[in-house]
């Protein structure tokens, strides 16, 4: 061979192997440079995000986990807890005086049309499609209740968050109380079928009535009848059993006909009341607070409650009577004999006027894997995570199953600005209508009208008001 | 027919406190028992107490600096209020002008306003500002009613006060600043501390304004009370001793000021 | 003289910071809050920001049934709570003033409930009217006074004599402060030469006391109404102004439009009206008291 030849293959053979080195090297520094959340939030360090919530235990363990996420990132995450209505106020003066005092925030799924619609938000894709932000082993797609996601964080399909808790509701029973042979017995005599936790309403209506002494000051049911959102979430619950609805929409950010006066409605609420007669005489002055109290106290026997709520009954020695004597399943059946519950939820969300979006982002999508939301549920907080609800841990705990139908049944509700309003107006008039101020007619139709006012030609009335 | 009166009015006196203090020691009670107990059917009045409510919302939940927040407001308006207030008072007592009581009543319409409407407009002028979320914000704000009561109620005590006084003053050579500061003043201090013990209590126990226009940190004692509230139940035991803590300064402060107040009204028109 | 310069302009110097304050602090926003009643700002609602909408709002109040049906309750409320609170305060005084040697310590005890945070008395009574394990609850159906079964807080018929009970035991050691105040400001000449004359207690009352606190009663009434009519804290937290409507307060009413609909427009709108109302209340009993024949009658004051 000539020198030359001998020179080239030299250079060839060095050249090869440089290249496969670097491929090796290229390779290495490639599994190497996997997206890790210090590296993500390197340029963040030393920055402070601040939040707002609802004083409540999921939101109380998110501000005990925090502390690992600064101690990873550098960023100081401080929390502001606030009653319910407060932490909505908070924001929304917030959010309208373009302060940006809050990076991110945690709110009630029903104030998102408000929010998106003013243009108070961000949607999350940016930081989703920001290979620099985005944990690639993060698929919220694959991992979070599809549907509950969808209507909790999502609007006018845009994506503005994800879950902070998966609320839903469903029945609390006594179960020493069904186990007891004289009541069984007794029951059977009186209703001509046997004694257990009820699957349908006329079931449910049943055993309050059983249930009812007041000369023991022991009452089957007790409704939330205060003039307060609870006595519409309540209402909601028993609305869609009997197949009815607010709207005839099949998303919440969608304006539809509006049928809350339908005879299926107004069956339904004619229902919610007749439970009064099984209740307290104090029915129309509790909210949520005052009948989880009750239940605590061991003074009723069954109610349809928050899933939330129910770590304090069936759990907390220090706060409950009744620990281990407690049952829970779906909410009974209604006439249509379809499972229903309800979606509800604080999401979180990031602010459009926040200065910290990215380093929001982060902790937002690192509370939301699997170790932190399973620390956050089993200290009193509700994933949107089924992975979650697989967990030994979960499935021990003695109300997940009811928590997991509810979730599978959930029914949207209205998430459009004017939500919060159509609350009110229908919490106004049930609550009349419960107080015998007005009849059942009279009350529904006096909200559909208000609601087409409020609405305009978008929400037309399908049973129109003489 | 006089004892018998007398014995009526003490058995008259003695049902008025008792219906006037018992929801209190009720209160105080609650503050001691167990949740089961607090929430138990019959009243019960003998109990095993807890003194866990205590630590746990102030040291465990942080409720001690609201304290401090609280007294720093109700301080700050309250000196405030009656620095601006008492010499305007005064103007109107002793002075004579056109529009007096026009004005006199316009001071008075500044406390109609609802509260309610003038918050929003309120908050976003702060955050123009830029005080919004400061302490500061919140005394300003209190101010806007202390003031007016500030007022109102020391015109009367000014002129109660005779002319004389001012005209000895004046002779014995203080100009009428002079004469304002250092002996009508110390001469209306029991209408002074009137005054100031009802700026200090409204500052001390509102609501709305120390909640929307202050930060968390700055959050007086009232407005964390309604986080107590919570669907996991409200913690009537916490709610309780919130609630002890909040009214035991205005109640001190009173007694203090008690014996002032009323041995000043008492007090008769000078004569020679 | 020492600050003679101070002196001549004594009553800029003295009056002008505080009508500084006050025309910042307070017009300001006010002048804000009316042009909003004007406007169609919502903070809920898009597209609401701002814009004129001459007296749209103003329109919508007069046919707003709920307004006015809030309106006729708040002023029933005042009424009753004020009157009372006037009665019973003023009695109380004159107990104390005239068979009572401890006032002072009487007083102190007394003004326990006035000096609770409204919040506070709100979830107090909260706690004592439940029906389940309210401690008043109890001992009212011992007596009898309530049935076996009958509740206070849900009941419409009840529920509004409750809130004006509540307010009563809250604020009648205010009237009772400033009226034993008033008495004890009183002149004794004029009683002196009363009984001497031979007048008796009655007449002396109606003669003698009445007329020299009428600016005190004023004051009383004046301040209550006012504050009256602006409730809010407390019966929100009871009743949310339920049942129903039983005890939806003008305040409450203007709540629910500024922080739950954010319809500031409409918000600011009651507000205005509620202001406007309270404004006429106070001329009427200004006009009453301190202007009598065109002059001011003003007992207390003394013009140098």
């Amino acid at each position: 061979m000539p020198t030359w030849q001998h020179g080239n293959q030299r250079v060839l053979a060095r050249a090869a192997i440089a290249a496969v080195g670097a491929l090796i090297i290229a390779t290495a520094s490639q599994s190497a440079n996997a997206w890790t959340l210090e590296e993500a939030a390197a340029p963040y360090k030393g920055t402070t995000i601040r939040t707002v919530g609802e004083a409540l235990p999921p939101l109380e363990a998110l501000a005990k986990m925090k502390h690992e996420f600064e101690e990873r990132t550098g960023i100081t995450v401080e929390v502001e807890m606030y009653e319910h209505s407060e932490a909505v106020n908070k924001v929304m003066l917030d959010l309208n005086s373009r302060r940006g005092r809050y990076d991110f925030i945690i709110q009630p799924h029903r104030e998102l049309g408000r929010f998106v619609e003013n243009g108070h938000l961000v949607a999350l894709n940016q930081f989703m499609d920001d290979p620099k932000l985005r944990n690639p082993a993060f698929a919220p797609e694959d991992v979070l209740y599809d549907a509950l996601w969808k209507e909790i964080s999502w609007y006018g399909g845009k994506m503005y968050g994800y879950p902070f808790t998966a609320l839903n509701m469903y029945m609390w029973y006594r179960t020493d109380l069904i186990a007891d042979p004289k009541e069984q017995a007794g029951f059977k005599e009186k209703f001509g079928y046997d004694l257990a936790p009820p699957t349908n309403l006329d079931q449910y209506r049943d055993l309050a009535e059983w249930f009812t002494r007041p000369d023991e000051r022991f009452y089957g049911t007790a409704i939330q009848g205060k003039r307060h959102e609870a006595l519409w979430y309540e209402w909601l619950n028993f609305l869609y059993a009997y197949g009815a609805d607010m709207m005839d929409v099949s998303s919440g950010s969608a304006c539809g006909p509006i049928i809350v006066n339908s005879p299926a409605a107004i069956a339904a609420t004619e229902y919610y009341k007749s439970l009064m007669a099984y209740s307290p005489p104090d029915t129309l002055n509790y909210f949520w607070d005052d009948v989880m109290a009750l239940m605590q106290q061991g003074k009723v026997f069954e109610l349809i409650m928050w899933n939330d709520a129910t770590y304090a009954v069936a759990v907390d020695t220090d706060a409950s009577t009744v620990v281990g004597k407690m049952g829970f399943a779906a909410t009974p059946l209604g006439p249509t004999g379809k499972a229903v519950g309800q979606v509800e939820g604080w999401t979180y969300l990031v602010p459009a006027y926040s200065k910290n979006q990215e380093a929001a982002y982060l902790f937002i999508q690192w509370m939301m894997e699997y170790d932190q939301q399973l620390n956050q549920h089993l200290n009193g907080g509700a994933s949107a995570r089924p992975d979650v609800y697989a967990t030994d841990e979960v499935i021990a705990l003695p109300y997940s199953q009811a928590s997991m139908d509810s979730n599978a049944a959930a029914i949207a509700k209205p998430t459009i600005p004017a939500s919060p309003q159509i609350t009110d107006i229908l919490v106004r008039e049930i609550s009349a209508y419960l107080s015998d101020q007005k009849s059942v007619k009279d009350a529904l139709d006096t909200a559909a009208a208000e609601m087409h006012e409020l609405l305009g030609d978008c929400a037309p009335l399908r049973y129109p008001v003489q | 027919m006089k004892q018998s009166w007398r014995i009526a009015a003490f058995a008259a006196v003695i049902a008025v406190l008792v219906i006037a203090l018992l929801p209190y020691v009720w209160i105080i009670l609650t503050s001691f028992k167990t949740r089961v107990d607090a929430l138990s059917d019959t009243p019960i009045w003998l109990f095993t107490p807890t003194f866990k409510h205590y630590p746990t919302v102030f040291l465990d939940k942080g409720y001690l600096p609201l304290v401090w927040n609280s007294a720093i407001v109700a301080v700050s308006t309250t000196v405030l209020s009656l620095v601006i207030g008492a010499p305007a008072a005064y103007i109107f007592a002793r002075h004579n002008f056109k529009a007096k009581e026009d004005l006199f009543f316009f001071f008075l319409t500044t406390r109609m306003a609802p509260p309610i409407s003038i918050v929003v407009p309120l908050f976003l002028l702060f955050t123009e500002i830029g005080i919004i979320d400061k302490l500061i914000a919140v005394i300003i704000a209190h101010t806007s009613f202390n003031l007016s009561l500030v007022v109102w109620m020391m015109r009367g005590f000014f002129a109660d006060i005779p002319r004389e006084v001012d005209e000895a003053a004046q002779m014995d050579g203080l100009s009428r600043v002079g004469m304002f500061i250092r002996v009508l003043v110390p001469v209306a201090a029991p209408g002074l501390a009137a005054s100031a013990i009802l700026c200090f209590m409204l500052s001390w126990n509102e609501f709305l304004y120390a909640f929307i226009l202050v930060a968390f940190e700055g959050r007086t004692l009232t407005v964390g009370i309604p986080g107590l509230i919570t669907p996991h139940g409200t913690l009537w035991g916490q709610v309780a001793a919130v609630a002890v803590i909040a009214t035991l300064p205005i109640i001190v402060f009173t007694t203090l000021v008690q014996r002032h107040l009323v041995r000043g009204l008492t007090f008769g028109a000078v004569k020679g | 003289m020492r600050g003679a310069f101070m002196d001549r302009y004594i009553s800029v110097w003295f009056l002008t910071p505080a009508l500084l304050f006050l025309l910042f602090i307070l017009v300001g926003p006010f002048g804000f809050m009316v042009w909003t009643s004007f406007t169609d700002l919502s903070f809920a609602l898009p597209d609401r920001d701002g814009n004129l909408v001459g007296f749209d709002n103003f329109r919508r109040l007069m046919r707003d049934t709920l307004f006015w049906d809030s309106f006729s309750l708040t002023m029933r409320f005042m009424f009753l709570a004020v009157f009372a609170e006037l009665l019973l305060g003023f009695a109380i005084a004159q107990v104390l003033f005239h068979h009572v040697r401890q006032r002072r310590f009487v007083l102190t005890l007394l003004m326990v409930p006035m000096m609770l945070a409204p919040i506070a008395v709100g979830l107090i009574w909260k706690l004592l009217l439940q029906g389940d394990f309210g401690m008043v609850t109890y001992y009212l159906r011992k007596v009898g006074i309530l049935g076996d079964q009958e509740v206070i807080l849900s009941n419409s018929d009840l529920v509004l004599a409750a809130i004006i009970g509540i307010d009563i035991w809250q604020w009648t050691p205010f009237v009772v402060l400033v009226m034993l105040a008033g008495l004890m400001s009183l002149p004794r000449e004029p009683y002196e030469a009363a009984v001497m004359d031979g007048a008796r207690p009655l007449q002396i009352f109606r003669d003698i006391t009445l007329p020299l606190l009428r600016p005190i009663i004023a004051l009383v009434v004046l301040l209550r109404g006012i504050d009256a009519f602006k409730e809010f804290d407390k019966v929100f937290l009871l009743t949310g102004g339920g049942p129903g409507s039983a005890t939806e307060l003008l305040s409450i009413y203007t709540y629910r439009m500024n922080f739950r609909n954010w319809d500031l427009g409409y918000g600011a709108a009651c507000a205005f009206m509620v202001y406007f109302v309270v404004l006429i209340m106070c001329s009427i009993f200004y006009k009453a008291v301190y202007w009598n024949e065109g002059r001011p009658t003003a007992r207390t004051d003394r013009p140098t």
